[in-house]
């Protein structure tokens, strides 16, 4: 007891400690210094925060990006969509941006280029060879007043991911080329005692991809000035072929040919259905093609062919959109090393690796580049027949959200497609 | 001279602060430190971040400007939001009444002796310490459409749970109180252990049953637990969001669109960050009256008995 009174401390004695302390803290901070600066001017440490659809290519190409360039090491995280916009547009808001983070092509979301280079939070990439190369059809999707903002390695189609198995047990041939043949083929599978589309429409970024499918041939193939005339207030969703395709929609549930309560079902149970055989086919992006195979006893079970969304084969145009990419931030420290990343990335045997990675079609081509056998098909429509996903050109990340809601009313038949594109409508003005 | 003048106006000031500083009570001073920490952490960000609500900004880059009240009158227009508000009601007024009944009956039947009742009240706790976000996942499988998986198949049913708009809001009220009944339950079982054993052996000797037991003895004694109960799982149910966020991300349609998920989608997915928080103070303001308002009437049962 009264060696515990003596080991007491007077408060001088606790004050004094505590300066002791403090002093030895500061001292250590400063003799610490020139070390962290030192390992700073030995290698560079860039920050990459993205979406998980990047996470194939950017471990492969970091992996590269250091045999290249061994001083810069890349930190890089990956989050789901949703989680990623939150925490990227919290960093830019602070003040706090990584180096590199996901940048959205055009203009439809919150993590947009045009919204955030708006804000003055992205670097003007247009000094790197690769942006010259960019074909004029794609440029909206990465200039914002004719400078570059975004890299990405090329595009994605939407179309049909069917099971060539389950195809040929039903006694299907080849893939259909207008839209009769296109019901045909459901109402045969649908015979034959399978799912003819697996619809997973509580994942609410499903939902839109089949109106994204048939869009390209009931407006732009009409009308391939829609999204000008859209802008300038001359055009509207429900005056166009926005209803026929929304219709079209709705006639492929009303035959029964989505399994069952697609509300309730997700984009993984989609995915399971169509590799398992269950479900003869999904819309789907050509992007998740390598999830599909992955859920696939056999990669080989899966293909993919346009949706045809006109009666005349001549009429059949598809959507062809830049995939996500990604963005230097203005303020950042390490600019320089960050832009030298990208540039790296902009190389075309790059192009080619990234682009390979999520079965997409190379930005810009030569002759390594490979084509997934399954987007072939696709091809052919690339040239003149395709439009970017409809989003990239929204004015406002409001449209696409309620995109999604209204067609998740209209599979639970809450509203009919009056309603739905009047809603469209209302956001697109905001 | 000057020195010593300067010294002496010294002293004199300091004089009163010490007098101050010794008339304050010593719980002040004690909780001084940690009042500083709340201060600088929870008070000065909400009130900065209130002044956003007056904003139009999106939430990145400098350019913002001030727009009053714009923003709250932009929600009275806006049927999101509003039909958000219904929501969130009726997802509050469905988990407070059901949890804290689950919450009640399980309470009741753990404090019986069962020779398992530890275990029980284990079992019955244990879901309570999962993360919201997970149990939400785990209940997605569940409420399976697919008439052979989940709920549908131990059941017989085919309903769509999570897909259906007029039903989806009530499942997820089901995943809330199957998280957090267990919850009420504990606080409900503190009650029930300060309800004193004479006044059951009075009453029984009286001739009372089971039923009027705990209608005129341990019901008015669990006045406070009940307190404490709706207060907690009526500010749970407003301002959901993990469970709602998880399951349907306000889907299908709009149907399960809570205020919080609202303010949620207003700044981080349509960039309307001043908007957003405009949601926000008004959903604050919202669960500080509600809660206020149910202090004054269930303390006053407590006061009452």
């Amino acid at each position: 007891m009264s060696e515990l009174r003596d080991a007491r401390l007077s408060r001088v004695q606790f004050f004094r400690m505590m300066g002791g302390l403090a002093v030895a803290a500061a001292a250590a901070a400063c003799s610490t210094k020139p070390e962290t600066t030192g390992s700073v001017s030995q290698g560079t440490q860039l920050r990459f925060v993205g979406v998980a659809d990047q996470k194939a290519p950017m471990d492969e190409l970091v992996a590269a990006y250091k045999q290249a360039r061994p001083g810069v090491t890349l930190a890089t995280s990956f989050a789901p969509t949703d989680q990623v916009q939150t925490s990227v547009r919290t960093q830019l808001g602070a003040g706090n941006a990584p180096d590199l983070h996901v940048v959205y092509p055009g203009s439809g979301s919150a993590m947009s280029m045009t919204q955030i280079a708006g804000a003055g939070l992205l670097a003007d990439l247009s000094d790197q060879a690769w942006t010259r190369t960019i074909p004029t059809g794609f440029k909206p999707a990465f200039q914002k007043d004719g400078k570059t903002y975004i890299y990405s390695a090329g595009s994605s189609v939407i179309g049909a991911i069917y099971n060539k198995k389950v195809f040929q047990e039903a006694g299907i041939d080849g893939p259909p080329t207008t839209w009769t043949e296109f019901l045909a083929l459901c109402d045969k599978l649908k015979k034959a005692g399978t799912t003819p589309i697996a619809l997973g429409a509580q994942t609410p970024w499903v939902t839109q991809l089949i109106t994204y499918a048939l869009v390209p041939s009931t407006v732009y193939a009409k009308d391939p000035a829609f999204d000008d005339k859209q802008a300038a207030g001359q055009a509207s969703f429900a005056q166009s072929g926005w209803r026929e395709a929304m219709d079209m929609y709705l006639e492929l549930q009303k035959r029964g040919f989505f399994n069952d309560k697609p509300n309730g079902t997700t984009f993984e149970q989609q995915i399971s259905m169509v590799a398992t055989g269950k479900a003869a086919m999904a819309v789907q992006v050509s992007a998740v093609l390598p999830d599909f195979r992955k859920a696939a006893s056999s990669p080989d079970d899966l293909s993919m062919f346009p949706l045809p969304g006109a009666d005349d084969a001549a009429q059949v145009w598809i959507p062809a959109g830049v995939v996500v990419g990604l963005g230097a931030g203005a303020k950042g420290k390490n600019l320089a090393e960050a832009k030298a990343f990208i540039d790296f990335l902009g190389k075309q045997e790059n192009i080619n690796r990234w682009a390979k990675a999520i079965a997409a079609i190379p930005l810009t081509q030569d002759a390594s580049s490979t084509i997934d056998p399954a987007v072939q098909s696709f091809l052919p429509f690339t040239k003149d027949k395709a439009v970017p996903f409809m989003d990239q050109r929204w004015p406002n990340a409001e449209v696409q959200p309620v995109h999604f809601a209204v067609i998740q009313d209209l599979l639970a038949g809450k509203i009919k497609v009056d309603e739905a594109l009047k809603k469209m409508d209302e956001a697109y003005a905001k | 001279m000057t020195m010593t003048a300067t010294r002496a106006g010294t002293t004199a000031r300091r004089r009163p602060g010490r007098r101050r500083i010794a008339t304050l009570s010593p719980s002040w001073l004690f909780a001084a430190p940690a009042l500083v920490v709340y201060a600088a952490v929870v008070l000065y960000p909400s009130v900065a971040g209130t002044l956003y609500a007056f904003t139009d900004w999106s939430g990145i880059g400098a350019d913002r400007s001030f727009i009053g009240l714009e923003n709250f009158r932009a929600m009275l227009h806006d049927d999101q939001a509003m039909g958000s508000i219904g929501n969130t009601l009726l997802l509050t007024v469905a988990v407070v009444v059901v949890q804290n009944g689950v919450g009640l009956l399980l309470a009741l039947g753990v404090h019986a002796k069962l020779r398992s009742r530890a275990l029980l009240r284990v079992v019955f706790f244990a879901p309570v310490v999962v993360s919201p976000v997970m149990v939400a996942f785990l209940w997605k499988y569940i409420y399976n459409p697919d008439p052979s998986a989940g709920l549908n198949g131990l059941l017989g049913l085919r309903v769509d749970w999570l897909g259906d708009p007029s039903l989806a809001l009530w499942s997820i009220a089901g995943t809330v109180v199957w998280q957090y009944a267990g919850y009420s339950m504990v606080i409900f079982l503190a009650g029930l252990e300060g309800v004193p054993k004479e006044l059951h052996e009075a009453a029984m000797i009286d001739g009372a049953g089971a039923w009027q037991r705990f209608r005129y003895v341990t019901w008015p004694l669990l006045a406070p637990a009940v307190t404490v109960n709706l207060m907690l799982s009526t500010i749970g149910g407003l301002k959901l969001f993990d469970q709602v966020f998880a399951a349907t991300n306000g889907g299908p349609g709009y149907a399960t669109e809570t205020l919080s998920t609202v303010l949620y989608k207003q700044a981080f997915v349509f960039g309307k960050f001043g908007y957003s928080t405009a949601v926000a103070l008004v959903l604050a303001i919202f669960v500080a009256a509600v809660s206020l308002v149910q202090i004054h009437y269930t303390r006053g049962r407590e006061v009452a008995q």
